[in-house]
């Protein structure tokens, strides 16, 4: 075997599989997972059915494709949530575990690398990960009875998910790293879990990117708005760009296109759609063409061309990139750092 | 083997180990004696690669143990005084995931398994979950861990502590037999009487300061040899006990089993008086032995005074 791949395959991850399935942990978290997401959707397609009831046989404008989007989001979007719950869980003990289990120092003792450690706690995690989603796409399929959603937007909150899912897999590894007792490691993890899917978002409402509302294009919200794959995902799910969502148009510029318009702050789109805003908040979905892309490209910015959610998958990366550096500098028992250098002290007297 | 040159150890302004150097040559039984705290465990530490030291250095076979770390852990098999084991895995799958981690080829690793299980007295343990197994038994999965990849240097710390009697004794015939596969062994304990046995050789360590090393006969003798009389007379044992007494060189006289034993402070001349003052009062003497101490006497003694 190659030294990559003895990197990428180690020990450890075989160990790791086999240990963690073992346990009543595993299949229970599997099952409430299920479940879970089962329910979840069980409960939106109920009150759409009961809505739907309730408006007669008319339907009340309400489409079957619409339905399924709504479905699809509320689907979606808890599968993440109940990810930043479970994901943590799995990782902030992969090291401070196997300190307080005094079983590091038997493989600071082998010829394993810090990386490979590191990798094999991850990978096992990671395919625990994977085989969650694997088993929610059972339920995702019921949306396809009602259409709306395409494969390739499923695709892609799938792959957003599981790189979120990553991401946090990777910081709470980190944070297990660095911490040498898991509640605190474990704290910490969903603390960034939060930081991440709420920080994030709420990080593009009160700092947006402000533009000049007579330009002809919206610029990107600031990167690490993008972080959070809630947004992509809400842009994924609908096919249309959250318009204003992490942007606001300079007062000064509103002003003037008032002058000229008559009334309010209108901003005419690029994929067609005319926003208006007054405060730069959330204001809801573009009343745009409906087509996934170009709308739901970003403009500016070092991540312009790229889609919302690949945006938060370049984000995400960059910060599992980190973590894994982090990480693996941070877990050897000696560590050397340029700047330090030990002496030996003078001798005390006999 | 093993040298150790003038290793230090400070955290903060406390040193926990003050310019040890002590020398293993091959094939011996390195006993590494001291109280608690003494720095026992951090030399072990250092000497695995796992702890850096202030100063001084430390080889392993020729590996530098701050410098080539990877060759160390391929030189040591090293057994930590508290450690833990996986639960959920069994003793021949915790025993393979770390014959696995030393990359030993998966053809070989069921047979060396099954060779470990078989010189540690486990075979029939090999598919009993590890974690369920008493502390004994895990010492010795332990200790076979330690040699998953035939080592030729083994750092045992405390082995024997928490063991019964019995798991005691089969420990030292475990060690006696890895030494005579030709495994050089440091082992620290605070088990006197077993280290006299099981070690050739004997460090005493006490306050981050080696007081004492060399062969186990000689550190006996260095530190205890001509300070202990034992005296068989005729007869007159209470007399010769009320004679030795007063005496200003003998600091303790106790009878045991029919003899005397006295503790004094000087030499073979002052034996030599102590012999002619019970003759000379009319006590029939029939042995007058000076008796070497063990392991435990040096250790005593090492510990409470500076040793040159």
């Amino acid at each position: 075997m190659n030294p990559i791949a003895r990197t990428l395959w180690n020990p450890i991850v075989a160990k790791e599989y086999r240990s963690r399935m073992r346990t009543w942990r595993s299949p229970l978290t599997i099952t409430i997972h299920v479940i879970v997401l089962g329910g979840i959707g069980w409960a939106v397609f109920s009150a759409i059915a009961n809505s739907v009831a309730g408006f007669g046989s008319s339907g009340g404008g309400v489409s079957p494709s619409s339905m399924g989007i709504l479905l699809f989001t509320f689907l979606i979007l808890f599968q993440i949530v109940l990810l930043a719950f479970i994901t943590p869980a799995l990782t902030s003990g992969a090291i401070s575990g196997e300190r307080e289990r005094q079983t590091i120092d038997l493989l600071f003792v082998t010829p394993l690398a810090p990386f490979s450690i590191i990798w094999g706690k991850l990978l096992a995690s990671m395919s625990f990960v994977v085989l969650l989603l694997v088993l929610s796409v059972p339920i995702f399929s019921l949306v396809f009875l009602f259409g709306g959603i395409e494969l390739d937007q499923v695709v892609a909150a799938f792959a957003l998910t599981a790189v979120t899912a990553m991401t946090l897999g990777f910081v709470g590894v980190a944070f297990s790293t660095f911490f040498k007792r898991t509640l605190a490691a474990t704290v910490a993890s969903y603390g960034a879990a939060f930081v991440m899917l709420v920080g994030s978002p709420g990080f593009g409402l009160l700092f947006p990117t402000e533009y000049d509302a007579r330009a002809a294009v919206v610029p990107a919200p600031p990167a690490l708005a993008l972080i959070s794959p809630v947004v992509p995902l809400l842009v994924i799910a609908s096919g249309q760009p959250v318009s204003t969502y992490g942007t606001r148009a300079s007062v000064d510029s509103q002003l003037q296109l008032s002058k000229g318009a008559g009334n309010g702050a209108c901003v005419g789109l690029p994929n067609g759609g005319v926003s208006c805003s007054s405060n730069g908040g959330f204001s809801g979905y573009s009343p745009g063409t409906g087509t996934a892309s170009p709308g739901t490209t970003l403009h500016t910015g070092f991540l312009a061309g790229l889609q919302y959610w690949q945006a938060s998958i370049v984000m995400q990366l960059m910060i599992c990139a980190v973590a894994l550096a982090l990480s693996a500098l941070l877990l050897p028992p000696i560590r050397r750092f340029g700047w330090r250098r030990n002496r030996a002290p003078a001798a005390e007297p006999a | 083997m093993i040298a150790v040159e003038g290793l230090t150890k400070a955290y903060g302004s406390r040193l926990a180990l003050d310019h040890v150097s002590f020398e293993v040559p091959e094939r011996e039984i390195f006993g590494f004696v001291g109280p608690n705290g003494a720095g026992k465990t951090t030399t072990l530490r250092i000497l695995a690669a796992l702890l850096e030291p202030t100063g001084g250095r430390a080889f392993i076979d020729g590996a530098d143990v701050t410098r080539e770390r990877e060759k160390v852990h391929t030189r040591i098999g090293y057994m930590p005084d508290f450690f833990g084991v996986y639960d959920q895995l069994s003793v021949g799958e915790y025993l393979d995931f770390y014959a696995a981690c030393y990359r030993q080829p998966k053809q070989r690793r069921q047979k060396i398994v099954d060779d470990l299980l078989a010189l540690v007295g486990m075979t029939e343990r090999k598919g009993q979950l590890v974690d369920t197994l008493s502390r004994g038994l895990k010492q010795r999965v332990c200790l076979a861990r330690a040699l998953v990849h035939d080592p030729a240097v083994l750092l045992l710390d405390e082995p024997a502590s928490g063991l019964d009697p019995r798991a005691r004794v089969e420990m030292r015939e475990i060690l006696k037999e890895l030494q005579r596969m030709g495994k050089t062994i440091v082992i620290s304990s605070h088990i006197l009487p077993e280290l006299t046995e099981l070690c050739t050789m004997v460090g005493i360590i006490d306050h981050g300061r080696m007081r004492a090393t060399g062969s186990v006969r000689d550190v006996i003798a260095r530190l205890t040899s001509g300070r202990r009389l034992r005296i068989t007379v005729i007869a007159e044992k209470d007399a010769a006990i009320e004679i030795l007494e007063p005496l200003p060189a003998v600091k303790h006289v106790q009878a045991v089993n029919g003899t005397i034993e006295a503790e004094y402070e000087g030499d073979e001349v002052t034996a030599s008086e102590i012999l002619a003052t019970l003759t000379g009062a009319g006590i029939r003497v029939s042995s007058f032995t000076p008796v070497d101490g063990g392991l435990e006497d040096a250790f005593l003694r090492a510990t409470s005074e500076e040793v040159g």
